[in-house]
């Protein structure tokens, strides 16, 4: 049984370890291709220069549009595989390992089965809404990755076109349009029970959007700027005096955002009033944690997963707002779905969890010196392929990310393997009546303390 | 109610009906629920049935007894052992036979087993009903599946047994059958002890159970309730104890009753108690069982070169397992009985009249879901769909018990 158990996880490993290498080489292959390659073959070949560069100056302006709409169809084929394979781990089952070796392609198999399958538009449904409805879920999550590429790459040069000075409050602001998408399917199916979830859907996103907004506003008023690379990039190291000290783990929002160091310098320094910035800081930490587990239920309610999952409640509503869809709108809403998890993933490792940086202080550094040092040793055009696109801390600050972010994925997963499923009346006096006063309490709370360290 | 409200502030509403199955992934097989709805919530709740009807009595009038045998099993697929033997005993009844004292405790304990494996698969579907979708419920699984292990080692069939029969039970034990029972029943306490770990007192399961589908006392003892249900809602009321059959006499065993309001998670504590109880009840079993294991029955049948003669010390008398033999041309003196088991659903009866023929006059079955799921209107007004299938799934119906 434990032999078993072993063998079974260390395949879900190397199956996560293919995945996230196919992730990466697509989109750098893309990215690559669109933003290094085809430019720099225009500004060669055509004449006159202005108009290359016009040209080519466009191309790479899409570069992270491109490297979205890559990298989303590619992810949300390994979400689904991985959490087939993950809540059979869960479960004491195997899960898909017959398609391609060890199951690797059966996504894939799964999204061509998909495509082609017949559309089917039910009698009496409204045929423009029920072809929109996928489209409108489906399209926010891809606006929405697009601001979080820069803080996901370390501003890289290609990238940081994308970056909003408000980029949270835009993605914020996008990802509250699904909702629509959903409530839009849900009626023109022309279901009961689809018109029970897409209300149902509604009425959930709308009051579990709010402690997720005020969680994040808080964790905004903190950092005090609403640039998701400036926040990610603030946890990385904490000011103190006039440097800023490495700090690691605990430089991280979710742990107060560097309070505790600061506070424990200020220790070491012999301030006069040091335990009482201890104190503080201690509860900010708390408060941060706390911050950070209201996120979690929110971003849970938010894109309808388990405990949470009312819109689709199989036992009850069938499948929900889903139900009449088939072939490819089916797979556009399960697309989104799962994008839309990693979408608020990514959020919280962004403004929660230090975005690109690594929890030790001064590895990340090394690792990209590593990576350079290597990637200098490579000489001719296969340097030039490398080199052109990537570089150490890019590398690095990606791949924390992706871990982070698919850490909170499996999070999810795991939750889904053990929570039974809300009813939808105590699904809103918890909303209601627990989680936004909490944060609102909470987003008080921390605007004291942190003036207090 | 939140349409209460909608109302007295004039707002008009209008009331909404909705079909629940028979095509629907939560209904348990094919049962159809016409509800009204107002709002979410139910206002009116008729259950349609009859969609798997196989006319079970009519193949029970038209079949050999040998063959109808055979076929009762799928009565209730998933307490097989217990549809074989409310049947067994009526046809004994009618013909006077005494049933070999081994074959007895044999019965007792594939049959406890049965229940066991009937109210896992109860436990995994329920949280399924709960929408602990595709996590929990492949833990009860785990263990039913060493159970049906040992079914298909001893009856050659993992869920329709035909193992019970007129007269006693089928066959000896394989070896080593009672070495692997016996660890199952040391290890399954523990593995109780983890479903409860994770569901008895996780703050989601008890918000969806607690007070929700409360079933009184007096209500429940007007319906003719039975079983799990029953005991859930207070009343000390089982067959096993109450007109002890076989050799339940002889054994020491509790009834879990619960002193709660009778509500869903009342039934579920009440089933997971019976589990326990169970266990025990297979443990002593296997200590007081004449010839003991199939090993040493095995052993002392050497000595007698297995002559199958009545008086034989060892392979006659107690340590038979078939009083009656089994061929074609069985026959069962003519009269009417009628006689019953407590199966995990509930009383279980047969009604059997015989014309001394090999096949029945007439057969009636009393089946525990059918009376069960007549409660199912009067619990369900008032609460919101989420509950139905909460309410629904504890009071643990199998539709081809209830359409036979």
């Amino acid at each position: 049984m434990h032999r078993e158990a072993v063998i079974e996880v260390s395949k879900f490993a190397r199956l996560t370890f293919v995945w996230v290498g196919i992730i990466f080489g697509a989109v750098w292959a893309a990215c690559w291709l669109v933003g290094i390659a085809l430019p720099t073959w225009i500004d060669q070949t055509f004449q006159p220069p202005a108009v290359a560069l016009a040209w080519s100056n466009t191309l790479r302006v899409i570069v992270p549009l491109v490297a979205v709409m890559v990298f989303i169809p590619i992810n949300a084929m390994f979400m689904v595989l991985a959490e087939r394979r993950a809540l059979a781990l869960f479960t004491v089952r195997k899960g898909p390992n017959r398609v391609g070796p060890d199951g690797l392609l059966q996504t894939a198999a799964d999204a061509v089965k998909l495509l082609f399958k017949e559309d089917i538009t039910p009698r009496g449904a409204d045929a423009l809404m029920f072809t929109l409805a996928p489209i409108v879920f489906f399209a926010p999550s891809i606006i929405g990755v697009i601001p979080l590429l820069a803080a996901a790459t370390n501003n890289h040069g290609l990238f940081a076109v994308a970056n909003l000075p408000t980029g949270i409050f835009y993605v914020l602001a996008v990802s509250s349009i699904p909702v629509v998408g959903i409530v839009m399917g849900g009626w023109a199916s022309n279901d009961k029970y689809s018109l029970v979830g897409g209300l149902r859907s509604a009425a959930q996103a709308i009051s579990y959007e709010i402690p997720l907004v005020l969680a994040v506003i808080t964790i905004c008023l903190m950092a005090g700027t609403l640039d998701v690379v400036k926040i990610a990039n603030q946890q990385a190291a904490v000011p103190i005096g006039d440097q800023a000290v490495p700090a690691g783990l605990l430089g991280w929002n979710i742990f107060g955002g560097g309070a505790l160091v600061q506070a424990v310098s200020a220790l070491q320094a012999g301030a006069p009033d040091a335990a009482f910035r201890l104190v503080a800081a201690v509860l900010l930490a708390l408060c941060t944690v706390l911050l950070f587990l209201i996120y979690i239920t929110g971003a849970c309610a938010e894109v309808n997963r388990i405990p949470f999952d009312l819109p689709e409640a199989e036992s009850e509503l069938v499948s929900g707002y889903n139900t009449e869809y088939s072939g490819i709108k089916f797979a556009i809403f399960f697309l989104a779905e799962f994008t839309n998890l990693f979408v608020v993933s990514t959020i919280a490792v962004v403004l929660f969890l230090g975005g690109g940086h690594g929890p030790f202080p001064g590895f990340d550094e090394a690792a990209a010196a590593q990576i350079e040092r290597v990637l200098h040793e490579l000489s001719g055009p296969i340097g030039w392929l490398f080199n052109s696109l990537i570089d150490g801390p890019t590398l690095v600050a990606a791949l924390w990310v992706i871990i982070k972010a698919y850490s909170l994925v499996i999070f999810a997963i795991l939750v889904r393997a053990t929570l039974p499923r809300f009813r939808i009346d105590q699904l809103m006096d918890f909303g209601w009546k627990r989680l936004i006063p909490l944060s609102l309490i909470l987003l008080i709370a921390v605007t004291f303390l942190r003036e207090l360290v | 109610m939140a349409t209460d409200l909608l109302k007295t502030s004039g707002l008009k509403t209008d009331e909404m009906i909705i079909n629940m199955g028979p095509q629907h992934p939560a209904t348990h097989g094919v049962l159809r629920l016409l509800l009204t709805l107002d709002g979410e919530f139910v206002k009116h709740c008729e259950p349609v049935i009859g969609h798997l009807h196989r006319a079970q009595e009519w193949q029970g009038q038209n079949r050999t007894w040998f063959q109808y045998q055979a076929l009762i099993d799928r009565v209730d697929y998933l307490s097989g052992m217990f549809t074989s033997w409310a049947m067994a005993r009526a046809a004994e009844k009618l013909d006077g036979m005494n049933i070999p004292l081994r074959a007895e405790y044999m019965r007792v304990m594939v049959s406890e087993m049965n229940r066991i494996t009937s109210h896992l698969l109860w436990l995994g579907t329920y949280l399924i009903d709960l929408g602990a979708m595709f996590g929990f419920p492949f833990y009860p699984f785990r263990e039913r599946e060493k159970l049906l292990d040992l079914f298909e080692a001893i009856a050659g069939q993992r869920m329709m047994f035909n193992y019970i029969r007129i007269g006693g039970v089928m066959r000896e034990a394989p070896a080593g059958w009672f070495a692997k029972l016996k660890q199952f029943t040391q290890e399954f306490p523990d593995r109780i002890d983890e479903y409860e770990a994770i569901v008895t007192k996780n703050p989601i399961f008890l918000k969806r159970t607690k007070g929700v589908g409360i079933l009184k006392k007096e209500l429940a003892m007007e319906y003719g309730i039975t079983g799990p249900c029953l005991r859930g809602s207070g009343v000390n009321h089982d067959l096993r104890k109450f007109r002890p059959y076989s050799v339940y006499d002889q054994l020491t065993f509790a009834v879990p009753v619960s002193a709660g309001d009778g509500d869903t998670w009342d039934r579920y504590m009440c089933r997971i108690k019976e589990m326990r109880q169970s266990n025990e009840i297979i443990k002593q079993c296997m200590e007081k069982i004449p010839g003991g294991t199939s090993e040493e029955l095995r052993e002392r049948r050497k000595e007698c070169n297995s002559c199958g003669k009545e008086d034989c010390q060892h392979c006659g008398g107690d340590l038979k397992l078939l009083a009656k033999k089994q061929n074609a041309g069985l026959r069962i003196k003519a009269g009417e009985a009628f006689d019953a088991v407590e199966s995990p659903r509930g009383i279980l009866g047969c009604y059997i009249i015989s014309d001394g023929s090999d096949k029945a006059y007439r057969f009636k079955w009393r089946n525990p879901s059918f009376t069960n799921l007549s409660i199912l209107p009067e619990l369900l007004v008032g609460h919101p769909i989420a509950d139905i299938m909460a309410i629904f799934g504890s009071i643990d119906v199998i539709l081809p018990d209830v359409d036979r």
